[in-house]
C-alpha cells in the first residue's frame, strides 16, 4: 500500500516548479506547491494506511471464514453474520451500547459544561480546582477502575458499607444487571466528563461577555441568557463534542472490561466487550470478528454521515 | 479568531530544552527496544511460559527450577515467562498465532486439546515412552496420563491436580458450635449459624474468574450430574443437575452466600477467607497454606448430596509441547527435565494443586500440611474432570471452561431468580452455540 | 485556550460577578463537590498506598519502598516513559505537517483526507489490534517498544492532526506569505513561521499524546508478552494479580503510574487545549 502512495508521489515531485517561480505567479496558500504539501502530509497517510488496511483485510477474511486465531479455516460466506444477528446476545449487547454512548455523552456533556459554565466566573482556588476535575480523564483506566473496585466492588468496599449503615440494605451495585449497567455507565461519565469540560471551555471563550452585560441591563435572565445567548454560540462545537464522544464510547473496551467484564450475566456487555469475548473465551473468531465488523460498519457509517453534516452546517 | 497572532506562551529556549530531552529518550528507547528484541526469533531459547500456580512465593521457585535446567549437549536453555490467568486464552491463541509463542507450557486444563485441534501442539507420546522405560510412567497417579490421551496422542503431561475441595474455618466453626458438615443439609445449618453471627456461610465467587462455576459444577457432579452423559454428550437438563442449582438458590435465598457474590472476584473471596470471614466453601488442594492458616482451614470429608452420592471436580494440568520450537528434542528434555524435578515445589510449599505423582505426595514436606493427605486419600480418588460423566476429555472443554457459558450460568444461579430447569436449559443451549 | 489567553493578556476586563458572594459561594461549593466525586476514588488510592500494611493504619511510605525494590516496577516505568516521550516526538512530527495542509488546503484531496482521518478515528481498535498484531510479529516489531510506539502514533493520529490544524488556524497566513516574498520555499515558510509559532499548538498536542500512550492497555495487553518489555499497565495489572490481597503494594504501583500524567497536567493545564478540535473538525 505504501509503495502505491509513493509512487503516485514521485511524478508530482518531479513537477514541482522553482518556489521563486511559484512566488510570483501566485502568493495565496490555498493550492500552493501541491507537491511540498504531498510531502508534509505524506508520513501520516503512510501510517495511516499501514496500520489500518491490512488489518480491515484480514478481518474482512476472518469474518467470512470459520477459522481460529491459528487456522484460517474455511469460507462459509456470511454464516457467521447471519449466526451474530440471530443472537438475542448480540441485540442485547447492541442496546446497552446505545445506552452506553447516550449516557456517556450526554452525562459528560452536561457535567463538563457546567463545571465550564461555573468556572468562568470568579471562584476561589479556581486553579487547583480545575486541576482536580481533569484527574479522572488524566488518570489511566486500570487505576481508576482497580479504585472504582476498591470502593464499591464488593459488600466490604467503603460505598456498600456506608450505604448499608445508613440503612439501605445491601447495594452491590455490580451484583445486579441494573445496577451494573448503571455504574458502567456512571464511571463511563467520571471518566470522559473533563474532556467534555475542556471542549466546552474553549468553546464558551469565543463568547464575548460583554454581551451579557447588555443583556442583563436589558433585564434578561441568566437563564435566558444562556438559553438565547450562549447556547446558539456553542451549539456547533457541542455537536462535534457529541459526535466525538459517541465515537469514544462506543468504541471504549477498557471501562467496561476492566470494571465488570461485561457481567453479571452479561447485562454491561457492549459489542466491544462482546466481540473480544467471542474470540477470546469461547474462541469463535468468525462471529466475534463479525461482530466487531458490524459494529465498525455502523459507526462508520454514522460518523461520514455526521461528518457531512458538520461541514454542511458550517458552510451554510 | 484566525487574525490574531497567537503568544508564544512558553519560551523558545524552553521548548526546545523540552524538545531535545524528548529526542534523546526516543534514542535511548530506541536503544532499549532493540535490546528487548524480537523473541519469536528464539534464537536458541527454549521459551517455556508458566501460570501462576500457587502462593506468592511461587514464581521465584518456578522461577529458580527453571533456571537450574542444564540442556544436553547440542540442546536448547529454557528461559521462563510468567502469564497471567486473566486473559490468558487471548496470551496464548494470537502468541501462537504469531509464532512468538512458547515451546513449552503449562496452561488451562483444556488448552492443550483446543490447540492440539489446531495442530499446534507437538505430542508427548515420545516423551511417554521414555517415562515408561525409566519407570516415571508408574509414579503418575491412576487415570492421570490417560486423562490426556487422544486418538492422535497424548497432548500433555499431567504434572498438577486442581480438586475443588470443600474447606471450613474451624474457629468459626467453634464460636458458632458446629461440626465440620457431611452433608448438603449439614453445609445449609452451619452456613445459617455462621451468617447469623455476621460471617459469610458459603463462600462462593462468580465474578470474574473461574471458582464460581467449578463450585457449582462440582455440586452438579456431586449430586451425580455434570455436563456430559457417559457417551460423552450433552446432557445438562436433569434432575440431578436441577437439584444441585436448587441447593445453591436455597443457599443464595437463605442469606447464607454474600450478596455480592454475583460479581465476586475469585482474589476478593480469598481477601475474605484470610480475613476470618467465611465459614465454607470449595477452593483448591492447600488453600489454607494459600491463607496462610494452616491450623484453622481445614478440609472436609467428600459431602453427601440430598440424593446420598458423593463425587466432586478436579482438573488435570498439564504440561504441553509446542511444534514452534527451536527443538522438539530440546522440549522434550526441558519438559521431563521439570517433572522429574518439580518436587521442590511442592518441598517448598508454595503449590496450589496436587502433585500429579506419587512419589510427592509422600514426602515429608508434602505430608506436613495435614490437609494435603485428607485431599490426597480423601477427594482425589471420587473426583471427576469436566468430562463426567463421560471419561474423555476434548476440545470443546476448552471453551467450556472458562467460558461464558459457564460464567453466566454462575452468576444466574447466584442471582436465584428463575427456575434451575430455565438456568441448565439455557446453559446447555449456550454450550451448543458456543461448542457448535 | 488561544483565545483565552489572548483576552487576558489583551487586558479584556473581566466582567465583576455580579451575583455577589453568596452567589459566588454556592458555585464554589458545587465545584466542590463536583471535584470529590472526581478525587475520591483516585484519593482512596493514593491513601491505601500511604497505609502501613501492619494494621495501625499509619502512615508510611514503605509500600512504595517495597514495590520499587522488588517488582519490577522501575523498569515499567522507565518502558512507559520511553514509549509516551517517542510517541510524543514521533506524533508531533508527524501530526505537524499534515496539520499544517489541512489548515492550510482547500480542495477534494484534503477534505477526503481530512474525512479519511475522521473514519479511522471510529474503527474500533480492538479489530485491528490483533491482525496488526500478527503482521508485526512477522517484521520483529511484535513484543517491543517500537512496534507500540507505531500504534500510538497511528492511533492517536486523528486527533493530534485536528489539534495542530486548529491552532495554525489562528496563525494568519500573510505572515508565510511574507516569508515567501522574502524567498522562503513553502517547506521552509512552513518550518520557521507557521510551526514557530505554534509551539503551544504543539505542546498541546505533546500533552495529549503522551496521555494516550501513558494510559493505553488494550494495545500494550497483546502486544507485550516479555517481563522485560512491558509498560506500566501491563505491569501493574500483572502485580494485581499476583498481589491481590496486599492492597497497599498494588496501590503505590497504581499511584506510581497516576503520577506522571498528574504531574504534566498540574503544572502544564494552562498549555493545554483540545477544544480546537471542533473548529479544526468543522472545516473553520
Amino acid at each position: 500500500m505504501s509503495t502505491s502512495v509513493r509512487r503516485t508521489e514521485l511524478p508530482l515531485t518531479m513537477r514541482t516548479p522553482a518556489p521563486e517561480a511559484r512566488k510570483r505567479r501566485r502568493t495565496s496558500s490555498p493550492g500552493r506547491a501541491p507537491a511540498t504539501k504531498a510531502f508534509l502530509i505524506l508520513p501520516s497517510v503512510v501510517i495511516l494506511i499501514l496500520t489500518n488496511a491490512y488489518p480491515i483485510a484480514y478481518a474482512a477474511f476472518q469474518a467470512l471464514h470459520n477459522g481460529s486465531l491459528i487456522t484460517p479455516g474455511d469460507f462459509v460466506g456470511l454464516d457467521n453474520f447471519a449466526k451474530v444477528l440471530a443472537d438475542p446476545a448480540f441485540w442485547r449487547a447492541a442496546g446497552f451500547t446505545v445506552i452506553f454512548a447516550i449516557a456517556g455523552v450526554f452525562g459528560s456533556w452536561i457535567i463538563g459544561l457546567a463545571i465550564a459554565l461555573l468556572l468562568r466566573t470568579r471562584i476561589p482556588a479556581k486553579g487547583i480546582l480545575k486541576t482536580v476535575l481533569l484527574l479522572p480523564w488524566v488518570v489511566p483506566i486500570v487505576v481508576s477502575a482497580m479504585s472504582w473496585n476498591w470502593l464499591i466492588g464488593t459488600s466490604s468496599s467503603p460505598v456498600p458499607s456506608l450505604m448499608h449503615a445508613l440503612g439501605f440494605g445491601d447495594a452491590i451495585f455490580l451484583s445486579d444487571p441494573l445496577g451494573a449497567q448503571i455504574t458502567v455507565c456512571l464511571f463511563e461519565v467520571w471518566v470522559n466528563f473533563p474532556f467534555m469540560m475542556l471542549m466546552m471551555s474553549a468553546a464558551l471563550t469565543s463568547v464575548d461577555e460583554s454581551i451579557y452585560e447588555a443583556a442583563k441591563i436589558d433585564g434578561a435572565s441568566a437563564s435566558q441568557s444562556f438559553r438565547y445567548m450562549t447556547l446558539p454560540i456553542i451549539a456547533k462545537p457541542t455537536y462535534i463534542a457529541w459526535v466525538l464522544m459517541t465515537i469514544f464510547c462506543v468504541n471504549d473496551f477498557p471501562t467496561v472490561y476492566l470494571l465488570t467484564h461485561g457481567g453479571p450475566v452479561g447485562a454491561t456487555n457492549t459489542l466491544v466487550v462482546l466481540a473480544y469475548k467471542t474470540v477470546f473465551q469461547n474462541f469463535q473468531t468468525g462471529p466475534g470478528v463479525a461482530i466487531a465488523f458490524l459494529m465498525t460498519l455502523a459507526l462508520a457509517a454514522v460518523a461520514v454521515l455526521l461528518f457531512r453534516q458538520i461541514r454542511k452546517s458550517t458552510s451554510s | 479568531m484566525k487574525n490574531v497572532l497567537p503568544p508564544t506562551a512558553m519560551s523558545r529556549r524552553g521548548f526546545l530544552a523540552l524538545t531535545g530531552a524528548a529526542a534523546l529518550a526516543t534514542s535511548v528507547s530506541a536503544c532499549a527496544a532493540g535490546n528487548v528484541g524480537n523473541t519469536s526469533a528464539g534464537g536458541g531459547i527454549l521459551k517455556f511460559w508458566d501460570m501462576p500456580w500457587g502462593n506468592q512465593d511461587y514464581l521465584g521457585a518456578a522461577q529458580a527450577l527453571t533456571q537450574a535446567y542444564k540442556p544436553g549437549s547440542g540442546l536448547p536453555g529454557a528461559s521462563y515467562q510468567q502469564v497471567n490467568w486473566d486473559g490468558f486464552n487471548q496470551t496464548f491463541s494470537s502468541a501462537i498465532a504469531s509464532n512468538t509463542g512458547p515451546a513449552v507450557s503449562t496452561g488451562g486444563g483444556f488448552q492443550a486439546f483446543q490447540f492440539a485441534k489446531q495442530g499446534a501442539i507437538a505430542y508427548a507420546d515420545n516423551l511417554i515412552d521414555s517415562f515408561k522405560k525409566d519407570g516415571t510412567y508408574d509414579d503418575f497417579l491412576p487415570h492421570t496420563l490417560d486423562a490426556m490421551k487422544t486418538s492422535d496422542g497424548y497432548v500433555g503431561v499431567p504434572w498438577n491436580l486442581d480438586v475443588q475441595v470443600f474447606w471450613y474455618r474451624k474457629s468459626i466453626l467453634d464460636q458458632i458450635g458446629a461440626t465440620p458438615p457431611e452433608t448438603w443439609d449439614d453445609v445449609l445449618a452451619v452456613a445459617k449459624k455462621a451468617s447469623a453471627k455476621g460471617y459469610v456461610g458459603f463462600g462462593i465467587s462468580g465474578g470474574s474468574g473461574n471458582y464460581g462455576p467449578m463450585a457449582v459444577l462440582s455440586l452438579m457432579i456431586n449430586n451425580g450430574g455434570g455436563l456430559f452423559n457417559s457417551n460423552g454428550d450433552l446432557d445438562i437438563v436433569n434432575d440431578r443437575n436441577a437439584e444441585a442449582v436448587d441447593f445453591v438458590t436455597e443457599l443464595v435465598k437463605q442469606g447464607v452466600v454474600d450478596p455480592g457474590s454475583v460479581s465476586m472476584k475469585d482474589d476478593d473471596l480469598t481477601t475474605a477467607w484470610t480475613n476470618k470471614k467465611v465459614a465454607l466453601g470449595f477452593q483448591s488442594p492447600a488453600f489454607n497454606n494459600v491463607v496462610g492458616d494452616e491450623k484453622d482451614v481445614l478440609v472436609t470429608n467428600p459431602l453427601k448430596s440430598r440424593r446420598g452420592d458423593i463425587g466432586g471436580l478436579y482438573y488435570v494440568n498439564n504440561i504441553m509441547m509446542y511444534k514452534n520450537t527451536p527443538s522438539q528434542a530440546g522440549s522434550e528434555a526441558f519438559a521431563s527435565y521439570y517433572i522429574k524435578n518439580m518436587k521442590t515445589l511442592w518441598q517448598k510449599g508454595v503449590m496450589q494443586g496436587l502433585p500429579a505423582l506419587k512419589s510427592i505426595t509422600e514426602l515429608p514436606e508434602f505430608k506436613a500440611n495435614a490437609q494435603n493427605t485428607a485431599v490426597v486419600e480423601k477427594w482425589q480418588p471420587i473426583c471427576k474432570t469436566t468430562a463426567a460423566q463421560s471419561g474423555t476429555l476434548s476440545a470443546k472443554l476448552a471453551t467450556i471452561d472458562g467460558g461464558q457459558a459457564m460464567t453466566d450460568f454462575c452468576q444466574t444461579v447466584l442471582s436465584a431468580k428463575s427456575p434451575s430447569k430455565t438456568i441448565l436449559t439455557k446453559l446447555e443451549s449456550d454450550i451448543k452455540a458456543a461448542i457448535s | 485556550m488561544t483565545t483565552a489567553t489572548l483576552k487576558t493578556r489583551t487586558g479584556t476586563p473581566r466582567p465583576s460577578t455580579e451575583a455577589g458572594s453568596r452567589g459566588q459561594w454556592l458555585r464554589f461549593a458545587i465545584l466542590v463537590a463536583l471535584a470529590a466525586f472526581a478525587l475520591i476514588p483516585i484519593g482512596g488510592t493514593v491513601v491505601l498506598s500511604l497505609r502501613s500494611n501492619n494494621g495501625t493504619g499509619s502512615l508510611t511510605l514503605e509500600n512504595f519502598t517495597n514495590v520499587l525494590s522488588s517488582s519490577g516496577a522501575v523498569a515499567w516505568l522507565l518502558n512507559s516513559l520511553q514509549v509516551a516521550l517517542a510517541t510524543v516526538v514521533v506524533s508531533v512530527a508527524v501530526a505537524a505537517p499534515a496539520g499544517y495542509v489541512l489548515s492550510r488546503g482547500r480542495g477534494r484531496l484534503v477534505g477526503g483526507y481530512s474525512l479519511l482521518l475522521f473514519v479511522v478515528q471510529a474503527l474500533p481498535v480492538i479489530t485491528s489490534v490483533i491482525p496488526l498484531f500478527i503482521l508485526f510479529s512477522h517484521i520483529g516489531l511484535a513484543d517491543n517498544l517500537v512496534g507500540i510506539t507505531i500504534l500510538y502514533v497511528a492511533s492517536s493520529m486523528s486527533v493530534a492532526t485536528w489539534m495542530m490544524a486548529a491552532y495554525m488556524d489562528g496563525i494568519p497566513g500573510s505572515l508565510e506569505e511574507a516569508a515567501w516574498i522574502d524567498g522562503a520555499s513553502v517547506f521552509k515558510g512552513f518550518l520557521h513561521v507557521v510551526l514557530r509559532n505554534s509551539l503551544p499548538g504543539v505542546l498541546s498536542t505533546a500533552i495529549f499524546t503522551f496521555l494516550m500512550a501513558w494510559n493505553d492497555y488494550l494495545v500494550a495487553s497483546i502486544f507485550l508478552r516479555s517481563a522485560g518489555a512491558f509498560t506500566l499497565p501491563i505491569g501493574v495489572q500483572t502485580f494485581f494479580q499476583q498481589h491481590s490481597t496486599d492492597w497497599g503494594s498494588v496501590m503505590a504501583v497504581a499511584v506510581i503510574m497516576l503520577l506522571p500524567p498528574t504531574i504534566i497536567f498540574a503544572t502544564l493545564n494552562k498549555y493545554f487545549s483540545v477544544g480546537g478540535v471542533a473548529g479544526s473538525l468543522a472545516g473553520q
